[in-house]
């Protein structure tokens, strides 16, 4: 057997043990938190009960579909305000790059609006854009809108002073130099905004789901709070872990093939 | 190749109105690259090039040497029109010099490949930026990559390439231009030694079959004249040139024969002395 070989299944095997680790761990760590809620060691009023939140994810997911539903809702109101912001950030850091004057001009209010807690538009937000969606979607663009933007103006601006002099030389005209210079140099530096701007987005929409609205996680965890179901509560923190998870190993999948020559 | 031997003569003649606008000196000017009279300043303090006057002769490979500041890379860069011309007049070809123009190709000191492109993409580049045709110029890559020995490694982004391999893929992306004129910015200056000769060797073997002009700027004495026909020594600031030594050495050249050989050394003697006093003065 080579030594690569060898190495391959040595780390094979590292993996396996580590994944039976984990499991273990999990099973002990439920289990401890069974026995303790089920005798009362402490009220499961406040922690819930394993295998009560296990049957609320299965009815939810499988039998009724309302988690899916409200899964849906929320995802849905995600992908709009990522889009949105993500959108809007990088064509205001384009004119931010055309027309530096733009930037100087309106660096004190953009400063002060980036400031400002975004969760404080909440109700101005309901106001103005009703208890639907477009709220939720409002408040989530505007957090992700500040964070691409302020990515999309450093990427752009780290373009090689070598690789611009080179396409001078090259008599590249400016939207040659765009697309093959500078939109590709700033790509990773645009791509970590988008990933946090991805997250920030999912926080915006249950943050204004948990405010007011008829749909969504959000509004279904501040519901089942409310009314002192914390195994449902529970139910939905797992799938909000799961969902946050789910969005960056998508966007590290995406980034890993678009920046497969870093 | 009528210009090779009216070079002397046009090297002293000065500007009257116009210079090169001139028309029976223009007519038989259309094949060079001339500097007249050129002064370049850097605010009031710094006198990067002091009444330089240079001709290149087509199919001529020129370098130039001198201390560093001495304002070599400012005369390449007014050739390449990265800066406008303050004082004096520069013809190439006929017309003034201007960024981006396809009669001229140029190389930085870094390798500066695109790190998102394959050493075949980079290798192109120049190419498809000027609308070559584009199977033509894919062709043309392949050829130049495994002419400057990177056969095998087409498909390698820059990080996965070597420091010479990557100054490789550099030389093939300039020699990928159709441009009669090189402009080259001590494009082996930060290589090893031994590097630095293999790469001389490829440059001079891709040189010797179209036999481009070049204008090579260089600190390295022994690389200038290894490489060229006609070796220029720049004074240390302000950069005026203090001699213009043709080099007799027959071509081919082989890099690594030229080390044993005494008339080299002879040559490089001879060079040194005048880089010498240029020191000095």
């Amino acid at each position: 057997m080579t030594d690569a070989a060898e190495n391959r299944n040595f780390a094979l095997y590292e993996t396996l043990v580590i994944n039976a680790a984990r499991l273990v761990f999990l099973a002990v760590f439920f289990a401890a938190w069974e026995y303790i809620a089920r005798n009362r060691i402490v009220n499961p009023l406040f922690i819930g009960i394993p295998t009560e939140i296990a049957k609320f994810l299965w009815i939810g997911l499988f039998v009724e579909f309302s988690l899916i539903k409200d899964l849906y809702w929320t995802l849905g109101s995600t992908f709009l305000a990522f889009v949105i912001g993500s959108v809007a950030g990088i064509i205001t850091g384009l004119m931010f790059i055309t027309w530096p004057w733009f930037e100087r001009f309106s660096d004190p209010l953009f400063s002060a609006l980036n400031a400002l807690p975004r969760i404080a538009l909440a109700p101005l937000f309901l106001l103005w854009f009703g208890l639907g969606i477009w709220s939720k979607v409002a408040l989530g663009a505007s957090l992700t809108y500040f964070i691409v933007l302020s990515s999309a103006v450093a990427g752009i601006r780290s373009t090689n002073a070598d690789h611009l002099t080179l396409s001078r030389t090259l008599g590249a005209s400016k939207g040659q130099i765009f697309a093959r210079v500078t939109l590709p140099s700033a790509v990773p530096t645009i791509f970590s905004g988008l990933r946090l701007g991805l997250i920030y987005a999912l926080l915006g929409v249950i943050g204004g789901e948990i405010i007011a609205a008829q749909h969504g996680l959000g509004q279904l965890l501040s519901f089942l709070a409310g009314s002192f179901q914390i195994s449902g509560v529970f139910a939905v923190l797992f799938i909000l872990a799961i969902l946050g998870t789910a969005l960056i190993a998508l966007m590290n999948s995406l980034e890993k093939w678009l920046l497969r020559w870093q | 190749m009528s210009g090779q031997g009216q070079l002397a003569a046009s090297a002293a003649v000065k500007p009257e109105a116009g210079g090169y606008t001139q028309a029976p000196a223009g007519a038989r000017e259309i094949g060079n690259v001339l500097i007249r009279d050129l002064n370049h300043r850097f605010g009031s303090s710094v006198h990067a090039a002091a009444d330089v006057n240079l001709s290149f002769a087509p199919g001529e490979f020129v370098s130039i040497v001198g201390p560093s500041g001495c304002g070599k890379t400012t005369v390449l860069n007014l050739l390449a029109g990265l800066m406008p011309v303050q004082e004096g007049t520069i013809s190439i070809f006929g017309s003034p010099p201007k960024a981006g123009r396809h009669d001229v190709a140029y190389m930085l000191a870094r390798d500066c490949l695109f790190p998102w492109l394959t050493a075949a993409q980079n290798a192109e580049f120049g190419a498809r930026i000027r609308h070559a045709d584009r199977h033509k110029s894919q062709e043309r890559a392949r050829h130049l990559l495994e002419a400057v020995g990177l056969k095998g490694f087409e498909e390698n982004y820059p990080k996965a390439l070597s420091h010479g391999m990557r100054q490789r893929v550099a030389l093939a992306r300039t020699f990928c231009l159709d441009s009669p004129l090189l402009l080259m910015d001590e494009p082996f200056g930060a290589l090893d030694a031994q590097t630095k000769m293999q790469l001389e060797d490829v440059l001079l073997s891709l040189w010797m079959k179209e036999r481009r002009t070049v204008v090579f700027i260089t600190h390295d004495l022994a690389e200038a004249i290894t490489l060229s026909d006609r070796v220029v020594v720049m004074s240390a600031r302000p950069g005026r040139i203090i001699a213009d030594i043709r080099i007799e050495l027959p071509r081919p050249r082989s890099v690594t024969d030229l080390q044993k050989d005494p008339e080299y050394h002879k040559i490089y003697a001879k060079v040194w002395e005048k880089l010498e006093v240029g020191l000095q003065s």
